[in-house]
């Protein structure tokens, strides 16, 4: 035993957890099984043949065609992935050819906000070259028409308050406290492959198959290599 | 006598509150110490132990019998640090900030330990850091960080070389 291992083993000698920690976590429990099933149960989705063109909390119009049912049915199947943790980005195409061209600018801009980041009004502004508009841009994503799928609820105040949201600030909260705790990149043990959370690849993996990296350069430094459906490192 | 770690893991399955109770007892001051090297400070190593038992509670139905407890406890405690970790290097107005207050130093520990292992890699840090919390063999890193037994052995070496080049 060298120097190093005795400061190392010094360093990482056991110390005492906070208390009551297992209650906490039960509350904790109960909690995040009663809100994600809740939020799952009051959406519902629209599509056009071009992608999905609506998520609310209220009785929609039924798909158009068959084309447009597949769409919806697949962004419920992602929505639902998403809200369990399990899904860090979305596949399904969105229509956005209804909303007018501001705010359609605003939008797009929104949907490249990285999962589990957030980002100020102002921010937003800036990147549509209407620094002053910072209001404009809050009315814009205020009437998102396809919430969660466009995250409009990664923007929030300069001031780090929440601001508003279509589904209340409380679920706007929630989401963000959610990705917070959803891991981005996931290797399978198997395959030593890295993949995007919610890579079609992912989906068949077991739970003890599963590691989380913090960077593609990491995964590789220990043997895995990035997946080519996903592309994790364009991500 | 005390129920074995398996039988606690059944119990919890079951959502027996007084099962998880114990097995958060038995764990929780080993994977708080390794939350709390990798993460730097107490509120995130509290927050990342909660959602690791969090998970092990919500899942504990996907647990592989085949797996030890202490390691499956291990491997979603470390994906979540590392998810953290993650976190931390992107871009955005931070919502949470590592502690960067006075580190309380024991006896013959070196305050320069912590800057030192800042250096090292997020994969190699977390193998000294299981290694020297619990003693864990090799085999059980493996596990834990589905890699193979040579790249523990050599991420082990790589992070002790980077911290006694970086202690010199």
């Amino acid at each position: 035993m060298d120097r190093v291992d005795e400061m190392l083993a010094a360093h990482f000698s056991v110390e005492p957890a906070p208390a009551e920690l297992a209650s906490r976590i039960v509350r904790r429990a109960h909690d995040a099984e009663r809100e994600v099933g809740r939020l799952l149960d009051e959406i519902e989705i629209a599509a056009t043949d071009r992608g999905v063109c609506l998520v609310r909390a209220e009785r929609l119009a039924p798909p158009p065609s068959a084309k447009a049912r597949r769409l919806v049915e697949q962004a419920r199947v992602e929505l639902a992935e998403y809200l369990q943790g399990k899904r860090t980005f979305f596949a399904v195409p969105v229509d956005l050819s209804g909303v007018p061209a501001f705010q359609r600018r605003v939008l797009e801009v929104a949907r490249r906000i990285p999962f589990g980041e957030v980002r100020a009004y102002a921010w937003v502004a800036e990147r549509i070259r209407h620094p002053r508009a910072v209001r404009a841009v809050g009315t814009a994503l205020g009437r998102n028409p396809v919430p969660l799928i466009v995250p409009c609820h990664r923007v929030l105040r300069s001031d780090g308050g929440v601001g508003g949201y279509l589904f209340g600030t409380r679920v706007k909260d929630r989401l963000l406290a959610l990705e917070r705790s959803t891991p981005v990149l996931e290797g399978c043990t198997t395959t030593r492959i890295v993949c995007r959370v919610g890579c079609v690849h992912g989906r068949h993996m077991s739970p003890s198959n599963r590691v989380v990296f913090a960077s593609v350069a990491d995964a590789r430094s220990v043997g895995y290599r990035p997946c080519k459906v996903c592309r994790p490192a364009a991500a | 006598m005390a129920p074995d770690d398996r039988a606690l893991i059944e119990r919890v399955a079951r959502r027996d509150e007084s099962a998880f109770g114990e097995l958060v007892g038995r764990y929780q001051g080993r994977l708080f110490t390794v939350a709390h090297r990798l993460l730097g400070n107490r509120a995130d190593a509290e927050d990342a132990v909660q959602r690791a038992f969090l998970n092990c509670y919500l899942r504990s139905d996907t647990y592989d019998a085949r797996w030890q407890v202490s390691t499956w406890l291990y491997r979603v405690l470390t994906n979540v640090c590392v998810d953290e970790l993650r976190r931390r290097k992107t871009v955005g107005f931070p919502v949470e900030t590592p502690d960067a207050g006075p580190i309380v130093e024991k006896p013959g520990q070196h305050l320069d330990l912590r800057r030192a292992l800042e250096k090292v890699p997020t994969e190699a840090r977390l193998l000294l850091a299981l290694r020297y919390v619990d003693g864990l063999s090799y085999g059980e890193l493996a596990k834990i960080r589905g890699i193979s037994i040579n790249t523990v052995k050599s991420q082990l070496a790589r992070g002790k070389s980077i911290l006694r080049k970086a202690l010199q």
